[in-house]
């Protein structure tokens, strides 16, 4: 399948080249650039699986034998605090991801010893995620691989966070382990997990630890099947692989279960997202194709027929005129309003999801003394708060996304309201215009290319930053003493209702900053994310309006000139120009 | 007149007043052995620590989720078994035994059946009745609701157990919360004193290799200093049960096939012990053993037998109940729940009370006078309150007053940190010692005022060791 893939990405390069070389005959160096982009962006290895799972399911081993490496430290007791991205890269290389004072992360390299320390610990030095670059073939062939953190319950706010991290991933793999067969918490999680990233498989580690791990495959499969989770099931041990690798056991590596799963990996996360990009490149491919077209074709009605050269050269300055209104078109109506309108619903969702748990959170301290329950609440309230931060974004990114469908539609219409209907039907060929018609169907996917509203809407962060962290502070001291030793029994019984009030009215005051705070920094990403989508619309759309604005101008210049051509040059001109609207064609099939 | 006894009568007052079902069950209650649940996530050893605990294989275990409905494992003359119907109704069932394990024909669907007895003769029941329940977390939410509703303590209704042995396998939120709601009767007067926590499954952490005890020895030092977690069950012992329960049955016949095999060569066995796969393809016999011992127990005691540790089986027997940690649940469930086990009873008969008695009656007012004079609860309390960090005081005062306050059993030695072999003298001088340290304590005017109160309390409790050293 590997091979089939790559044999369809050599072809569609291949194609790319060809119509590359058309546009640098037409003297496009805008479309050059286009195809050039494209090229890089077929080229460029982004297939990410996520491990995911709860805590000491194996998952850190599982990365380690997967690609043959000890990077992720594992331990029977430490697990991992950090999620550990690990990509291509010669030689190898580590950087720790650390936040900076504006928001973004900034890659700071760090020696290998180090890494287990940060890996375990963490978040204590406010590392947000290290990044390891090994040169082992399956990463080389695309594949990057993040190892999370265990969740430790679905509604932690670490599992939150994990949900959040999988919009970005090509696939994520759940790992559970033979001791047992899934909980209720696993499935949840797993069903939650398949909304946002569809391409799941279930690993099953630790097989070689337990004879009745066949069973559990069959009891898991019952279980997921009653879920109405289509998740495919590998059984692997990790100690078998490790193992055969030592030893150069091919026979071990077999019964260790690996093969299938690499070559799961390989077949369907790394073949999909080629395909995927495959998608985009052709997108990109028929644009060009496209523009590139309009000329041939209106050079080769007025090559056949030179007394339509007029005509077809008025409409085509009409067209050229009416293409600069479309870089300023409705289609810029459209993303203007709908980023306004995108940016306050977004907004008004996280404020409505802090505003409902700032109610349930102040019904919580009513209901206790804060000293006594303090610690919970925390926990409560940093998981409700990782939860509205993971939606909030899951909104936007489904919203984005329908924004960018609406504005290549619009931007669709008008680009087809330009079509020019070119004169003498005799001469032009017949067959083209069913070509053309399968060119207007595709026409909204064309314009999207390779566009992924997650990506833009993440920036390229894999992971959400920790949600903030509440001050420790103090309650009001118990009775001091010596109130202890004036007051009555009454007094004190009151003393004491007033103290509970008084932390109560301390504990919430402290939830609202806390809130205050989440809403601040999940609103600041969102508001940037907003306007890097915006930025990238735009950028995107005015760009294609200005290839056609160009296309139009320079067709109406080849018209007049060809039109001008003595009538042998004319013919010569002809055969050229059948051979590049041959060439043309075949790009476009 | 003892603290249970002073709850007899109260209870006796209460029926002849009220002939309320509840009391009378209550009543009942207060003479029969302390009720003590074994939960936890869904496979997470619980009917294989039973087993272990028993020493005889009763609860049926299997790979896949196994216990359905709550079941009670008591003393009782012979083998029997009831079921306990939603209706109200009890009738005798018939079982057999496979293996030792019992399995009953239930004649009906498991949802109409509220709980089931199993009445077994055994020493080992006769303090205690323990109940095994079904997995929470468990995939099929009615069952997984059933150990809910069973333990816990919800609203006006008493719980139906005296104590919780809670099995961990690692920590997850949802063993927090179940903690949590085992001490439902609110944060502010739950006790941790009658949840212990046991790692469950601790052969298998490290993937099984022969250290697999001492890492689950320090994963639960961790969790057993874990705040959240210590303030529910302060106590964290890890054990193997499948060891502990292998040790209790060894057959004869079990050792001579682990004698063979330690018998061939050294690379043959490294091996044939690789995967549990491979020893289990490697004969039917060889596949049972490795069922009842798990691959950390066959690896165990071919190490053992291969290094003449063991000559026997009843020496390996004893080395893999050694190994298996189930020695020193057993002591920590002697301090922790059957040296308290009046005053476990005495407040859930209390808790019983209370959801009865309207309140503001007389025999309510009796019922906390005793609640509130009772030197033992008012023990509970404070260790409660000691042990989720509300008391101030330095660390070594916390320390001794945890002990001293019956933290680590209720016998003279363990509350003054001595041997158990101690003499009756020096009993008696340590606790004299610790009556004057603690009298100093809250007399002292610089100490705080809740301070003062728990060495007043830790004062009486030294009083209350001296006064029985000189009895007994």
């Amino acid at each position: 399948m590997k091979v089939g893939a790559g044999r369809l990405v050599t072809g569609v390069l291949a194609e790319l080249a060809d119509a590359r070389a058309l546009a640098e005959a037409a003297q496009r160096a805008d479309l050059v650039q286009r195809l050039d982009e494209a090229v890089g962006r077929l080229r460029a290895d982004d297939a990410t699986v996520a491990v995911v799972g709860e805590f000491k399911q194996g998952k850190s081993t599982l990365v380690n034998a997967l690609v043959r490496t000890d990077i992720c430290p594992v331990d029977s007791d430490i697990v991992t605090a950090v999620p550990t991205i690990l990509r291509y890269g010669r030689p190898p290389q580590a950087f720790l991801q650390v936040p900076q004072e504006d928001g973004g992360l900034a890659s700071v390299p760090v020696g290998f010893e180090e890494l287990p320390r940060h890996i375990a610990e963490g978040d204590k030095a406010g590392v947000r995620a290290v990044e390891v670059r090994l040169d082992r073939r399956l990463l080389g062939a695309g594949l990057s691989i993040i190892d999370t953190p265990g969740v430790g319950g679905l509604d932690s706010a670490q599992g939150n966070l994990t949900l959040g991290a999988l919009a970005l991933a090509g696939a994520a793999l759940f790992v559970t382990d033979s001791a047992q067969e899934l909980t209720a918490p696993e499935v949840e999680f797993l069903r939650r997990a398949m909304e946002r990233c569809p391409r799941a498989f279930c690993v099953l580690t630790k097989t070689d630890l337990y004879p009745e791990w066949r069973r559990m495959v069959e009891i898991n499969q019952g279980h997921l099947q009653r879920a109405g989770l289509d998740v495919p099931i590998v059984a692997v041990s990790s100690f078998l692989r490790m193992r055969a690798q030592a030893r150069d056991d091919t026979a071990l590596n077999d019964e260790s279960g690996f093969p299938k799963l690499v070559e799961l990996l390989r077949r369907d996360v790394l073949g999909a997202a080629a395909e995927n990009k495959l998608v985009a490149a052709r997108a990109e491919l028929r644009f060009v194709v496209a523009q590139l077209r309009e000329r041939v074709d209106a050079e080769q009605v007025v090559a056949a027929a030179p007394e339509a050269a007029p005509e077809v050269v008025r409409r085509y300055a009409e067209k050229s005129k009416r293409s600069a209104w479309l870089a300023g078109g409705s289609w810029q109506t459209v993303l203007g309003d709908g980023i306004q309108d995108l940016s306050a619903d977004v907004e008004h969702d996280l404020r409505e999801r802090l505003r409902i748990m700032v109610r349930r959170g102040e019904d919580l301290l009513g209901e206790s003394d804060p000293r006594e329950t303090w610690r919970d609440f925390q926990a409560w309230a940093q998981r409700e708060a990782a939860a509205a931060a993971v939606d909030n974004l899951m909104l936007l990114v489904t919203r984005t996304e329908q924004l960018a469908h609406d504005v290549a539609e619009r931007f669709g219409l008008e680009y087809d309201s330009l079509d020019v209907d070119l004169p003498a039907p005799e001469l032009a060929l017949r067959k083209v215009d069913e070509l053309d018609v399968s060119f207007q169907k595709s026409g909204l996917q064309q314009f999207l290319g390779a566009f992924t509203a997650a990506r833009v809407t993440y920036g390229g962060f894999y992971m959400l930053g920790a949600v903030g962290t509440f001050f420790s502070f103090a309650f009001a001291a118990p009775l001091g003493l010596l109130a202890g030793m004036t007051l009555g029994r009454r007094m004190i019984k009151s003393e004491r209702e007033r103290q509970v009030q008084q932390r109560r009215l301390q504990a919430k005051a402290e939830l609202r900053r806390y809130v205050d705070d989440v809403g601040f920094h999940v609103g600041r990403d969102c508001r940037e994310a907003t306007r890097r989508t915006q930025r990238f619309l735009r950028d995107e759309f005015s760009a294609r309006a200005q290839a056609v604005e160009r296309s139009a101008a320079s067709t109406a210049a080849a018209v007049r000139e060809i039109a001008e051509l003595p009538p042998e040059q004319r013919r010569e001109r002809a055969g050229v120009l059948a051979e590049q609207r041959r060439r043309l064609d075949r790009l476009a099939a | 007149m003892s603290l249970l006894d002073q709850v007899r009568v109260l209870l006796d007052q209460a029926i002849a007043f009220d002939r309320d079902q509840r009391l009378i069950e209550a009543r009942r209650r207060v003479d029969e052995p302390l009720r003590v649940a074994i939960a936890g996530k869904v496979k997470a050893g619980k009917s294989t620590l039973l087993n272990a605990l028993v020493g005889e294989e009763l609860a049926p275990t299997d790979a896949g989720e196994c216990t359905r409905i709550v079941t009670w494992y008591a003393d009782g003359r012979t083998y029997a078994v009831t079921a306990y119907l939603n209706d109200g109704t009890a009738e005798q069932r018939p079982f057999t035994r496979r293996g030792g394990a019992i399995e009953i024909s239930l004649g009906r669907p498991a949802e109409d059946v509220e709980h089931l007895e199993v009445r077994v003769p055994s020493s080992r029941l006769r303090q205690h009745t323990l109940i095994d329940t079904p997995g929470i977390a468990s995939l099929s939410t009615d069952v997984s609701l059933r150990t809910m509703a069973f333990l816990e303590a919800e609203g006006e209704r008493a719980a139906q157990t005296d104590a919780v042995i809670y099995l961990l396998r690692h920590m997850h939120g949802s063993d927090v919360r179940f903690l949590e709601s085992f001490h439902g009767d609110g944060l502010s007067s739950g006790t941790p004193v009658n949840a212990v926590g046991v790692l469950s499954r601790a052969d298998e952490i490290g993937g099984c290799r022969l250290d697999a005890m001492e890492a689950a020895g320090r994963v639960a030092t961790r969790y057993a200093s874990d705040e959240r977690l210590r303030r529910l069950c302060p106590v964290v012992v890890p054990v193997a049960g499948l060891l502990g329960a292998a040790g209790a049955t060894l057959r004869e016949e079990e050792y001579r096939i682990l004698a063979a095999i330690a018998a061939e060569p050294m690379d043959q066995v490294v091996e044939l012990l690789l995967t549990a796969d491979r020893f289990a393809a490697s004969g039917a016999q060889r596949a049972r053993v490795l069922q009842r011992l798990g691959l950390f127990g066959v690896r165990l005691s071919i190490r053992l037998i291969r290094e003449k540790s063991v000559t026997d089986s009843a020496a390996l027997a004893k080395a893999l109940t050694d190994h298996s940690g189930i020695d020193r649940l057993r002591e920590v469930f002697a301090a922790q729940f059957v040296g308290r086990s009046e005053v476990l009873k005495a407040r859930s008969a209390l808790a019983v009370l209370d959801e009865c008695l309207p309140p503001g009656s007389p025999l309510a007012a009796d019922a906390e006078r005793i609640r509130a004079s009772a030197h033992e609860f008012v023990e509970l309390r404070l260790l409660h309150q000691l042990r989720s960090g509300r008391l101030p005081g330095t660390d070594e005062q916390l320390a001794e007053m945890d002990l001293l306050l019956g933290g680590a059993g209720g016998a003279a030695y363990s509350r003054l940190g001595l041997p158990s072999d101690a003499a009756g003298g020096r009993i008696a001088a340590a606790a004299q010692e610790a009556l004057v340290r603690w009298q100093n304590i809250a007399e002292h005017p610089f100490s705080p005022r809740e301070l003062k109160t728990a060495a007043r309390a830790a004062a009486r409790s030294c009083e209350g060791i001296l006064v029985q050293n000189q009895q007994g």
